[in-house]
């Protein structure tokens, strides 16, 4: 680990921006997901907006967070599903594509965090909509497959068929990414909305379905492992509060200071490190430990996937982060 | 530990597997190495059978399980079921009406030649391979007619004696196990991927016959 | 110093057993010398002894437990390898005839500390309630002394024990608390049975089965490796080696390895007072207060017989000439067949599937009892033994069979064989390397048996055929043998009662599968092990109200 990787992860530094990409001009009118979503959400458009507008140095802080928030959900999307779709053998050829695509996201992100501009770029912006795109498609095609399997959708096969987090962790590091872009691209002044929502509330909002799905994803795949530690618990409790937390500032979306709001998010980001510490000792635990890597990579409990809850905990620092700074204006 | 390993003859249904090439990996234990590693030292030769017997025991082996001419180091079976002889008294069983293990073996081998003596005029070693197969399959049927058999019944002798040991014994050996792409030793490492048509990297890759390779 | 293999010399010597979750590793163990007159000496350490030599010492009494097998250390000790691992099996002489004599040695019954649990395939099941009282309820054999409530409540403490891995529900058969573990992932010969079964219109299931799908302790969880039925090397299976001795040394109970016991001596009060036994060289006794004989549904009967004296001309706790009668194997036909996919059912335990179908329906048989049946998964000596034993092939054609071991598919039973005196383990004039008469087990099926064994054949090769499997083959075979020291509740028709304690000897008892008054169409070692733990808290209570020592009546 780099030394100054906490710093960059917690965006306690600014940098210069990266020269690193040559990206093109940043495009303004860039893919609006909000027109895809059916017409009953846009109802949301009605919720009022109850911050005031951002400065632009403060636009590109709190989306360089998300950058980095979409960046580990794509660390972790890559190489759960490079491990994953190894062990399916790559039988299908489409089992490239989350790869492909959270490389680019991982890319975009990388590309992102160190942007210390206001201006998008278009290139960023694609990626993080591809990787939403596979993501959903992912959803539907290991939905699919495991409903297929004898017994549908029983308990055994959603143990153990293909699991609905990881597809979702890279929808989640797409919106993300899309809503970072938009954040850093606002006029300044304006109180632009996304989704539909007002901006901080609608990051708040997927941030909190976010954290709640991961938290169920780890409640299954606990249960199959039939909670032996008493660790197991931890990811079951601490995020599900979180996402509360995140839903009431979706909910409320009034820009003032909320500390155990804070505190809950940095404690799920730094769960989620905690979790690959965890598991790394979980595939010790296998027959043979870690000489044995190369059966316990696969059947252990999966290393890069707790990473996840820290990279939807980081997206929601940063929409404290928003509502806390309009609320000094 | 020398990371040379043994090596087994390959067969024509998994051309590219030898299980003994895991034999320094995670598939393979201590135990099973110093196991496996004393049955490839056997040799076809005699250490509880009279020299007579094993020669006719020899003979058998090669109708009861027949290797393929081009195999570079042939099972040495009856090597084999005559180590298991030395150092078994039982297999924890027998049928009334048969003696015990080894007696049924010295007696059973006796009059399996002698039958080829009454039936073919010749002993069993000194047929050609069908009239071996004949004698076999008479005792199979229990048609025999030479009186060295006695009380031993002949048909239970080749069911439990001649099939069983014999191929039990060969069906022990990495080179059989290469026949017929069998995982061999697993452990500490076992597998990864179990459902149908899938296997892991350190399985025997299929190469012939009606495999089917859908999703 | 000689070679430590668990079989020249006894481990569990000097104050010490081997541990058996390190290499090379020891854990402290209590010693009690052979003139002190301990609680209970128990013969055997398997699925009844083991079981119930923990539940004693966890009761607070003295207890040694005796096993004429090794003492293993599974991570050291187990290889990959069928023929090496016939060292877990009871390899010694038995003579056996009838009509259908029965295969004995690895396919039946082990000689290890921890009993044929070091070697069985795990399955673990719950008897279907009715078979408690299959009499009075299903109107055939007889009733069980004991209420499946009752049973009920013993088999949830089993499974916690075993840390059991099954299916979030189970199918069939009135509730019962959820397994401890979750189910294994399925395996290609177990999706064979779930996905045909589908297609007969028939349920399926994981099967509950005591291997672990998550770490224990210092016990990984199952890798998958399919050498289940020759011993565990990982310790993922939870066997009485590594569930119930670990606490029963805890507890302060010593176990003998390598000590084979011959004879229960007799007292002039008509009180068993210990029992003669060879170990390390020599023939010992040990002076016990109770004598407990758990060795198995063919060494109890040997022994009980074995150990007939001037009192008891008969054999112990023989008065009602029932020991050794009413032996039950468990009809175990399978059906065989090929398919295109790759199945390479080497891998995983054999039994990942199961249906207890004709366990619960009663409609649509033409005999008595119930079957269940599994998935397999035959190792390749195991393999060519079938072929060989059931087919008579060898030559050019067993070696093309063979080549097709990676696209096999099979089903079997485990069915319900039903009590018959004439069935019996008996002694022999030839005698063991101890000078003990070696055993002569003789069987032959019954009408009722054969309808249902004919009935199992019939379905499942129906449903091997819808399944897409061709190339069909039938293998007749037995397991799991039960029946010769039945309970019941009269002495005159039954050898020990519902606390597996003789009629005849009130100090001398029964506790492993022998017990069985009838055996059900289920693996039998969960129900022996929930007898056994019955067992130990029955005993606990009548030491509380100081009925231990005071003769038994009928209830
Ligand atoms: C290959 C195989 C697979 C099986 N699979 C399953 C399964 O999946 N599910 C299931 O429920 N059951 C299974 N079984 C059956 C199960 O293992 C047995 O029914 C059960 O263990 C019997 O318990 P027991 O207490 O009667 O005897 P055992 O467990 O056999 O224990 C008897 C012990 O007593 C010792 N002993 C005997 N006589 C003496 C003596 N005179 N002195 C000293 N020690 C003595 C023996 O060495 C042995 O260790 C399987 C059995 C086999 C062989
Ligand atoms: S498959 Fe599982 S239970 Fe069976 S031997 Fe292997 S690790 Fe043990």
């Amino acid at each position: 680990m780099p030394p100054d990787f906490w710093r960059r992860l917690t965006g306690t530094r600014t940098r210069e921006p990266s020269r690193a990409l040559t990206l093109t001009a940043p495009d303004r009118e860039s893919i609006d997901l909000a027109s895809y979503l059916p017409a009953r959400l846009r109802k949301l458009d009605t919720l009022p907006e109850r911050a005031a507008p951002l400065d632009a140095q403060t636009r590109v802080e709190v989306a360089r967070g998300m950058n980095r928030g979409a960046g580990v959900l794509a660390g972790s999307v890559l190489f759960d599903s490079a491990i994953e779709h190894y062990r399916g053998g790559f039988h299908n050829p489409a089992m490239f594509f989350p790869l492909v695509s959270s490389t680019l996201s991982i890319i975009a992100s990388a590309s992102g965090v160190g942007d210390n501009t206001p201006s998008v770029r278009r290139e960023r912006h694609v990626a993080y909509a591809a990787a939403a795109a596979t993501g959903f498609a992912g959803l539907a095609f290991h939905a699919y497959n495991v409903g297929k399997r004898t017994g549908g959708f029983s308990w055994t096969n959603v143990f153990y068929g293909a699991p609905l987090g990881a597809p979702a962790a890279l929808v989640l590091s797409g919106l993300l990414g899309v809503a970072a872009e938009r954040v850093r691209d606002a006029a300044p002044g304006q109180r632009p909305r996304l989704y539909g929502m007002p901006e901080s509330r609608a990051i708040a909002a997927v941030t909190s379905a976010g954290l709640a799905g991961t938290a169920a994803e780890a409640a299954l795949l606990h249960f199959r492992g039939a909670f032996q530690d008493p660790f197991m618990y931890l990811p079951v409790t601490i995020p599900p509060v979180t996402a509360a937390m995140m839903a009431a500032v979706a909910v409320d979306g009034r820009p003032r200071k909320r500390p155990v709001t804070r505190f809950l998010l940095r404690l799920t980001a730094f769960l989620g490190f905690a979790g690959t510490g965890f598991h790394i000792i979980g595939v010790h635990r296998n027959m043979g430990g870690w000489k044995n890597w190369t059966q316990n990579i696969q059947n252990g409990p999966p290393i890069p996937a707790p990473p996840s809850f820290t990279g939807l905990a980081l997206a929601g620092l940063s929409v404290l982060k928003m509502l806390e700074r309009s609320r000094r204006e | 530990m020398s990371k040379d390993h043994p090596h087994a003859d390959t067969s024509a249904r998994y051309p590219d597997y030898d299980v003994l090439a895991k034999w320094n990996t995670p598939s393979w234990n201590d135990p099973t190495r110093a196991a496996v590693g004393q049955r490839l030292q056997v040799r076809d030769e005699p250490r509880f059978l009279s020299a007579e017997r094993f020669r006719i025991l020899k003979a058998v082996c090669d109708r009861i399980v027949p290797q393929p001419t081009d195999r570079m180091n042939k099972i040495a079976v009856a090597g084999l079921v005559d180590r298991m002889l030395e150092q078994t008294e039982s297999v924890g069983y027998r049928r009334a009406e048969m003696p015990p293990l080894r007696e049924a073996w010295q007696r059973g081998l006796d009059a399996l030649n002698d039958e080829a003596k009454v039936r073919f005029g010749a002993e069993f070693t000194d047929l050609p391979a069908g009239r071996q197969d004949t004698v076999l399959e008479l005792l199979q049927q229990g048609d025999v007619r030479s009186s060295a058999w006695g009380d031993l019944p002949a048909q239970g002798f080749f069911k439990h004696r001649v099939l069983h040991d014999i191929t039990v014994s060969y069906y022990a050996h990495p080179t059989a196990w290469n026949e017929i792409g069998f995982g061999g030793p697993a452990s500490p490492r076992g597998y990864v991927r179990i459902e149908a048509n899938r296997r892991d990297p350190w399985e025997a890759e299929e190469k012939q016959g009606a495999v089917h390779h859908g999703d | 110093m000689a070679t430590d293999d668990g079989m020249t010399a006894p481990r569990a010597v000097s104050g010490q057993a081997p541990d058996v979750f390190r290499r090379g590793a020891w854990v402290p163990m209590r010693q009690y010398p052979d003139s002190e007159e301990v609680d209970f000496v128990i013969v055997g350490t398997g699925a009844g002894g083991g079981t119930l030599a923990c539940k004693l010492a966890e009761h607070g009494f003295s207890v040694v437990a005796m096993d004429a097998g090794p003492y293993w250390r599974p991570l050291e000790d187990f290889a990959s390898d069928e023929a090496e691992q016939q060292k877990l099996y009871w390899r010694d002489e038995r003579i056996v005839d009838g009509d259908n004599p029965i295969d004995m040695g690895g396919n039946n019954s082990g000689k290890s500390v921890g009993g044929s649990t070091v070697h069985f395939a795990m399955v673990s099941l719950r008897f279907r309630p009715e078979w408690f009282k299959a009499r009075t309820k299903l109107g055939y054999a007889v009733d069980w002394p004991i209420d499946w409530r009752e049973m009920w409540h013993y088999y949830t403490e089993v499974e916690q024990a075993l840390a059991i891995s099954g299916p979030v529900s189970y199918p069939w058969g009135p509730h019962r608390p959820r397994y401890p573990r979750r189910p294994h992932p399925m395996s290609a010969a177990g999706e064979f049975l779930a996905s045909s079964a589908e297609k007969m219109g028939i349920g399926w299931s994981s099967t509950p089965i005591a291997t672990l799908s998550a770490p224990r302790g210092l016990a990984p969880p199952c890798v998958y490796r399919g050498f289940c039925v020759i011993g565990c090397s990982t310790n993922a299976k939870q066997s009485v080696l590594n569930t119930w001795l670990p606490r029963a040394l805890d507890a302060n109970a010593e176990i003998r390895d390598l000590a084979m016991v011959s004879r229960i001596e007799m007292g002039s009060r008509g009180l068993a007072t210990g029992v003669h036994y060879y170990r390390d060289g020599r023939w010992r006794f040990q002076k016990a207060k109770n004598v407990v004989v758990a060795g198995y549904a063919v060494e109890t009967p040997r022994l009980l017989l074995n150990s007939a004296c001037a009192q008891f001309p008969d054999g112990l706790a023989n008065s009602s000439g029932l020991v050794g009668k009413n032996l039950m194997p468990q009809s175990n036909h399978g059906v065989y067949g090929l398919v295109d996919q790759e199945i390479r059912w080497y891998k995983a335990p054999p039994s990942l599937s199961i249906t207890e179908h004709w366990n619960y329906t009663d409609t649509g048989k033409d005999f008595f009892g119930g079957y269940a049946y599994m998935s397999q998964g035959p190792l390749p000596t195991a393999w060519a033994g079938s072929l060989t034993s059931s087919r008579g092939l060898w030559g050019e054609k067993l070696v093309r069979e063979m080549e097709k071991y990676n696209h096999q598919v099979g089903l079997k039973i485990v069915g319900e064989v039903l009590p018959q005196e004439k069935n019996q383990v008996t002694l022999t004039d030839e005698k063991d390397a101890y000078g003990i008469p070696i055993p002569r087990i003789t069987f032959s099926y019954g009408e009722n048996d054969k309808r249902l064994y004919e009935h199992a054949v019939r379905f499942m090769s129906q449903q091997m055929e819808v399944g897409g499997a061709r190339d069909l083959f039938v293998e007749s075979d037995t397991a799991h043998l039960g029946g010769t020291a039945k309970m019941g509740d009269d002495p005159r028709t039954s050898v020990v009662n519902a606390d597996c304690r003789s009629w005849d000897i009130p100090n001398l008892w029964v506790c492993d599968g022998s017990v069985f008054p009838t055996v059900g169409g289920v693996n039998p070692s969960l129900t022996i092990q929930a007898i056994a733990c019955r067992t130990g808290d029955r005993i606990a209570e009548m030491a509380r109200r100081g009925e231990l020592t005071r003769r038994t009546t009928p209830a």
